[in-house]
């Protein structure tokens, strides 16, 4: 009964199974190559700022990601939206 | 042709000596010759789990030092005489033991017996490197957690890392009914990731709770739907083609009011 009335109330059920799986996923592929995630920041962190020494991205769009390949391994996927290119110094 | 497997599964807690005791007591029933060993030496658990914690004379660690023979050791189970255990040593620790002894231990044992059966610690260091060493073929026990399944996975890497076979893979501890309003990982999606053969599917069920209870598997208990879902495992270890049911219709709304009304032919099929 408690049950009902949480999820009457409370967050909607049926979610968490694939909260997990996609948690997982991450986890494996991060663990595969010894690179965690606030790692990964890090490196990300240091990419853009060299990237933008020569073209101005669209920050809020870039994405990161690592993605796994069942016969290449692991790559990083990354997309860096140009906005327009930086002025010349 | 005798067997060694090892039960395995990096997390702790996640069912592998309830496992290694169930496959035990269901291959012995079987009319197979079994030999359960216990390696997780210093916490011992296996000897509780059989009930025969009583019994313990001798252990591993006195046998690969020479202390007793190998048969003064091995704890015979009256209730199933072709099933004995060896326990592990409780007041040593896993440095005791080598793989190079488990391995002349195991093959010892494959002399008297058509299944050895090893009972592998947690974790990955020299408890796993002893357990993986005389072993024939592994299997890997996880439960429906985040958790869980990465360290099943860094195992199967291991295992495969030591030039074993693929190993198999057990969902322990599975709740249909949450797997079907979707709030837990389904046996798909675990073996998407792990992508490794199932050998069998273990219900969340409190039967485990109440054999253990009474150092009396649920292997033995012919009217527990747990127990016969760990009969089907041996019978597949065997070789014996059958299918692993995911029984995820068995949770749908309309079976399980079905039961509710006692109506036949929606009982539980446990994998």
């Amino acid at each position: 009964m408690n049950d009902l009335i949480r999820r009457l109330l409370g967050r909607p059920a049926g979610k968490s199974g694939n909260d997990a799986k996609q948690r997982l996923k991450v986890l494996l592929v991060h663990d595969e190559i010894d690179l965690p995630p606030a790692k990964m920041e890090m490196m990300k962190a240091e990419i853009l700022q060299v990237v933008a020494r020569y073209v101005t991205i669209d920050e809020d769009a870039v994405t990161f990601r690592l993605h796994k390949d069942d016969n290449r391994g692991v790559a990083l996927v990354s997309n860096l939206p140009v906005r327009r290119v930086a002025a010349r110094a | 042709m005798s067997q060694c497997i090892v039960v395995t599964s990096g997390k702790g807690g996640v069912g592998k000596t309830t496992t290694s005791a169930n496959l035990a007591v269901a291959l012995a029933r079987m009319g197979q010759k079994v030999v359960c060993v216990d390696a997780d030496i210093g916490l011992r658990n296996l000897d509780v789990v059989l009930g025969l914690e009583n019994r313990i004379v001798y252990d591993l660690v006195n046998v690969i030092e020479g202390e007793c023979r190998l048969k003064q050791a091995l704890i015979k189970d009256k209730r199933l005489p072709n099933l004995s255990l060896l326990p592990a040593a409780q007041t040593r620790d896993k440095n005791a033991v080598t793989p190079d002894d488990m391995k002349r231990l195991v093959e010892d044992m494959k002399r008297d017996f058509d299944w050895v059966i090893i009972d592998c610690p947690a974790g990955i260091e020299q408890g796993f490197k002893n357990s993986i060493a005389g072993a024939d073929r592994a299997i890997v026990v996880t439960t429906p957690e985040v958790s869980a399944i990465r360290d099943a996975d860094r195992i199967v890497g291991l295992i495969e890392a030591h030039e074993l076979p693929e190993p198999e893979l057990i969902l322990n501890r599975y709740r249909p009914g949450m797997v079907h309003r979707g709030d837990m990982m389904s046996k798909d999606d675990i073996l998407e990731i792990l992508a490794i053969p199932l050998i069998g599917l273990i219900p969340d069920h409190e039967d485990i709770i109440t054999s253990t209870n009474r150092g009396m598997p649920v292997a033995f208990d012919d009217e527990s739907a747990v127990g016969a879902a760990y009969r089907r495992i041996a019978r597949r270890l065997m070789g014996e083609q059958i299918a692993v049911p995911d029984f995820t219709d068995n949770a749908s709304f309309w079976n399980v009011f079905k039961r509710w009304m006692g109506i036949k032919g929606a009982q539980e099929v446990i994998g």
